[in-house]
């Protein structure tokens, strides 16, 4: 049977890109352009790792306006065999709960057998979307995962999990929720003919809220994050000192040790 | 296998799209009319012609945006650029209103400012300073509005031949080999695709010029651009240096160039003298940014930026054959600039041979032709246009300048300071005791009337 491994995809602000405002000190996302999230590039490298040694299809997905389109571009270009598009008004002002109840229910509604999904992402690096897609479905989930290996004879993924002072080889019955540790997956650049029909000639399919029969379990309203409330923080103001000789440097340090 | 029965109706709609064939393995190999090798002022001129007559050209930048890369100081010459496009969104910082050439000896300055009333209107002398990475990104988009596709982080390695012709290019890319009937090199200066392809000779280090230019702004004066350079609205200034005082002994010149709110500071000179004088960019850069006549133009600026890059100087003798069966190569990397100290243009250039290359393509492929023989008219109306004929009428001058270098950017600049020290001097001797004086001093270092009537001659034609 041909494995159906669908990867969360999200359009971030370019981190490189996101400046501080000199005069509020806040920083400044809105002038910054939006790139796939990092982390989510090792989650498709993953993926597609995957897709290398057993029968697969690996399809991206975006819970999102029809802007964050290019990131799903970027998905195909680099290897996957499809993308969907999740997005409806319907979603505005959702948290991670329904982020990842719709993103639960889409990979049901694909037929996933494998979720993977970045560690977090840059901009609200919660980590929650991922355990959350696995709870709402009831499967399997394994994070902070540094290498995977298929075995599908027996519908398992064995995966290397990073953990306190090493690592622990675990095996999961499909269907599994994996979030990939960031760095682990050097992602595989895009061949040209693919990037041309991804940018070009692609269109994802596109799935509403109706579609995944979760139109009133969506959105603002049901969202439990409350912002209580936002502070900007001051940096202390550090004493320093210059030492010209290590002989002073040494006093100094016995004196604020002792 | 996990129960998919019920809950999977989407996999049925994935099977259903899986059928595409170009989803599986897509192939575009002569989709495109024409492939254009870098999204520069060149390139983007080649593709928006051949856009706007119906091509379907494709241009490979391999930043990440266009002009992502791109080192430029400066000003933009528009003439051509505003036939093609429509100028109005254009992101220009200002228009040049000022133009100032100055000789620096060691500390002395003298300099002449030019501020035709004409520059201040429309269309200003089509000459704006921009910042090529805003410029060349939206000069692209036009291309791309007008029916091009852009690729961008794809650089051309190398050109595929077949049956001696040129048929397309290979790319950093897995499966990056690329086919088109018309290939455009529009590279810039450090050609390395023309060169390896054996198109055009290596540079040799005395056509090249090297410029090192820094971005600089003035974080605690709001006003200090307006108020040093005394500029209202969006008029800006250019200045040029010349002499010991700006590039040292090497043979160059200095600028600075006044963008919305920050400057452009540089230098540019031959490489041979970077190379055997042992002057780097950065020192030279610093040395011409302490010099007393600028320093006080530049007070507590910040450093947003600094680049170094290359400049072919070459001229019209330098220039590579520019027809190859199934390419042509424009812009810098077919030595299209003038760089001769009184003028640094390469943008007009690079945009006017675009565009002969784009529309000498369009007529082709109209008449389905393909091979060198096409393509000739491209250097031919090349020749006929200003371009060639601006690079020939100064290919002399670079070489007389570099010949008499030591009287024209070291000894005159010093006797023409000490002859106004002399003419102007506040003692109680007549004014006829400093004019001759002064006079004196001129003459001495111009070798007499016979020297000076020599030198006149020797650059009549700057005038002619
Ligand atoms: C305190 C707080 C308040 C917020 N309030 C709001 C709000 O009022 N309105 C609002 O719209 N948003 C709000 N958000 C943002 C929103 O909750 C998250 O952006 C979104 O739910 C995803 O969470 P995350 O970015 O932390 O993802 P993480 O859990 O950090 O992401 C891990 C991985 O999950 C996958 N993933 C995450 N999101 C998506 C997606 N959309 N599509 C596909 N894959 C995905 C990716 O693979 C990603 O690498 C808030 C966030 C916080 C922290
Ligand atoms: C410091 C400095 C100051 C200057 N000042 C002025 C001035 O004031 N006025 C003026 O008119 N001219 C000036 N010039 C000259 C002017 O910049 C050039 O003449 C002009 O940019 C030439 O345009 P082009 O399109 O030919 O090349 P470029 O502008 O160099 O564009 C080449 C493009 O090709 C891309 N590219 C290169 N190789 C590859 C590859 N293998 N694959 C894919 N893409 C590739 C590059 O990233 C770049 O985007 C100056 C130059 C310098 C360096």
């Amino acid at each position: 049977m041909k494995w159906t491994i669908v990867v969360g995809v999200k359009q971030v602000p370019d981190a490189d890109e996101v400046g501080i405002d000199p005069d509020t000190g806040r920083l400044d996302r809105a002038n910054a352009p939006a790139v796939m999230n990092p982390p989510d590039r090792d989650a498709l490298e993953a993926a597609l790792s995957i897709k290398d040694e057993v029968d697969a299809r690996v399809v991206a997905m975006t819970m999102g306006p029809p802007m964050a389109t290019p990131v799903l571009e970027e998905a195909v270009a680099m290897g996957c065999d499809d993308a969907v598009l999740i997005t409806d008004r319907a979603f505005a002002g959702s948290d991670t709960w329904p982020t990842s109840l719709t993103l639960a229910r889409a990979a049901e509604y694909l037929g996933a057998d494998i979720v993977m999904a970045g560690e977090e992402t840059t901009d609200s690096s919660t980590g929650q979307v991922p355990p959350g897609i696995a709870a709402h479905n009831g499967w399997a989930q394994l994070t902070y995962v540094e290498d995977v290996e298929a075995r599908p004879e027996a519908n398992q993924l064995i995966a290397t999990r990073d953990v306190e002072g090493g690592y622990e080889r675990v095996a999961a019955d499909l269907p599994v929720v994996v979030a990939v540790a960031y760095g682990e997956f050097e992602p595989r650049p895009a061949p040209l003919h693919r990037k041309l029909y991804a940018e070009n000639d692609f269109e994802p399919m596109q799935l509403t809220a109706e579609d995944l029969g979760i139109k009133d379990e969506v959105g603002l309203d049901v969202s439990p994050t409350s912002v209580g409330g936002m502070e900007t923080v001051q940096p202390v103001e550090r004493k320093s000192e210059v030492i010209d000789s290590a002989d002073d440097l040494a006093d100094q340090i016995q004196e604020v040790m002792l | 296998m996990n129960d998919k029965s019920t809950q999977a109706a989407g996999a049925t709609l994935l099977d259903e799209r899986a059928g595409d064939a170009a989803l599986e393995a897509p192939n575009y190999d002569n989709d495109f009319d024409a492939i254009i090798v870098g999204a520069g002022l060149a390139g983007s001129a080649a593709a928006l012609t051949m856009a706007q007559r119906g091509l379907e050209p494709l241009l490979i930048e391999r930043g990440k945006y266009p002009g992502a890369k791109n080192v430029f100081g400066g000003v933009l010459y528009t003439p051509t650029i505003r036939e093609l496009t429509d100028l109005d969104s254009a992101p220009f910082e200002r228009y040049i209103g000022e133009k100032r050439f100055s000789m620096l000896s060691h500390d002395d300055e003298t300099a002449v400012s030019l501020k035709p009333g004409d520059w201040h209107r429309e269309p200003h002398n089509d000459s704006y300073t921009v910042f090529r990475g805003d410029f060349d990104e939206w000069f692209a988009e036009q291309a791309v509005e007008a029916g091009a596709t852009l690729v961008t982080e794809t650089t051309v390695t190398d050109l595929v031949r077949e049956g001696g012709g040129i048929v397309g290019v290979q790319t950093d890319r897995p499966d990056g080999e690329i086919r088109a009937p018309y290939v455009v090199l529009a590279e810039g200066g450090n050609s390395l695709v023309s060169e390896g392809a054996d198109l055009k000779a290596r540079e040799d280090r005395t056509n090249i010029a090297v410029a090192a230019k820094e971005v600089l702004e003035f974080p605690e004066n709001d006003e200090a651009i307006e108020d040093r350079f005394r500029l209202v609205g969006d008029a800006g200034v250019s200045y040029h240096y010349f002499g010991e005082g700006a590039v040292g002994e090497a043979y160059g010149g200095g600028f600075i160039y006044t963008n919305d709110d920050t400057v452009s500071v540089g230098v540019a000179y031959s490489l041979d003298d970077a190379a055997t004088k042992r002057q780097s960019p950065e020192e030279t850069l610093n040395l011409f940014k302490s010099h007393p006549a600028v320093a006080p133009l530049l007070k507590d600026a910040r450093t947003v930026e600094y680049s170094a890059k290359t400049i072919p100087e070459g001229g019209a003798e330098t220039m590579p054959d520019l027809v190859h069966d199934g390419a042509v190569i424009v812009g810098d990397a077919a030595g299209l600039v003038l760089n001769n100290g009184v003028h640094l243009e390469g943008t007009n250039m690079a945009v006017e041979s675009g565009y002969y290359a784009g529309d000498t393509i369009a007529k082709a492929a109209e008449n389905g032709k393909t091979g060198a023989s096409a393509l000739q008219s491209y250097p031919e109306r090349l020749e006929n246009s200003y371009v060639v004929q601006n690079l020939e009428r100064y290919a002399w001058l670079t070489e007389r300048v570099e010949e008499d270098r030591d009287l024209l950017f070291e000894q005159l600049p010093r006797a023409i300071a000490d002859a106004s020290t002399e003419y102007f001097r506040m003692d109680r001797s007549p004014k006829a005791t400093h004019a001759k004086a002064a006079k004196q001093r001129i003459f001495e270092t111009l070798g007499g009337w016979k020297g000076a009537t020599k030198l006149a001659l020797r650059y009549r034609k700057l005038v002619r």
